[in-house]
């Protein structure tokens, strides 16, 4: 048994696939037409493509728990997820240049060095570093 | 200030209050990154960074979750596939990140991702030459 999809829901797919592929650097991997104007659409990190695929998936839309759920995250500041980067300061500030928001700026937790920031979709995105 | 932020703050001044300790154990990693090529052994790092062998492998397990000897391994397989991406030879790469002999580095790089130091290596290659294709 293997590891090879994680979804992350989110309320428009072409939106977030810009968002992510344009803002975050992720590529494409799968985008197949599910019907309803609804895709598979997967990505990959450019450094790992046979590592485990991202699935934006337009649950909030169809499933009215995962939109509550996705809700009540953003309103508590909780990340949804969290990917692996080599510097979070070096990603903060590139992304901020990008115009990127983040809702905490990079801190310490013991040898963890993160960041919290709005992916424009619904969710606020971890990103660490350990240090 | 969000709940998640104040949830963190509360679970870090719990969980690290010894800021002294937290140094020593992110310095043994730092040094562990910095010298993986060579032939690392706990005897060495604690002498280096004046802790117990003892209390420097209970340490890094309690701030890492792992052994130094578990990181250290990961840290040279990560490498690993660097070297090999950039078609350095399998036996030139086993080397280069420190480990001792061909057969074992083989067989542990098989074992963690489920192909040989080789196949990986032609895979990565090949999708190289596909990607200027395209």
């Amino acid at each position: 048994m293997k590891i090879t999809l994680v979804s992350i829901p989110v309320r428009d797919q072409e939106k977030a696939f810009q968002f992510y592929t344009k803002k975050l650097g992720f590529i494409k991997k799968k985008d197949t037409p599910l019907g309803g104007g609804n895709r598979w659409l997967t990505l990959v990190s450019k450094d790992d493509q046979d590592g485990p695929e991202l699935l934006l998936e337009p649950g909030p839309n169809h499933f009215e728990p995962c939109k509550v759920f996705q809700e009540a995250l953003v309103e508590a500041g909780m990340p949804y997820t969290q990917f692996d980067v080599d510097s979070v300061d070096a990603e903060y500030e590139r992304l901020k240049n990008l115009g990127v928001e983040f809702s905490i700026k990079p801190s310490t937790f013991g040898t963890v060095k993160y960041a919290v920031f709005n992916d424009t979709c619904g969710n606020f995105i971890q990103i660490v570093e350990t240090i | 200030m969000s709940y998640y932020q104040k949830k963190i703050d509360a679970i870090k001044d719990t969980l690290f209050p010894n800021q002294e300790q937290l140094e020593t154990v992110i310095g043994i990693k730092n040094y562990i990154d910095n010298n993986y090529e060579s032939d690392l052994n706990l005897d060495f790092i604690s002498q280096k960074r004046f802790v117990s062998k003892f209390h420097l492998l209970r340490l890094f397990k309690r701030y890492y979750g792992q052994t130094p000897r578990q990181y250290l391994i990961d840290v040279r397989l990560k490498k690993s596939k660097d070297s090999l991406k950039n078609g350095i030879s399998v036996t030139e790469t086993c080397f280069a990140v420190g480990f001792q002999s061909l057969g074992s580095f083989s067989t542990l790089f098989k074992s963690r991702n489920g192909k040989s130091p080789s196949q990986f290596q032609k895979e990565q290659l090949s999708r190289s030459i596909t990607n200027s294709d395209c």
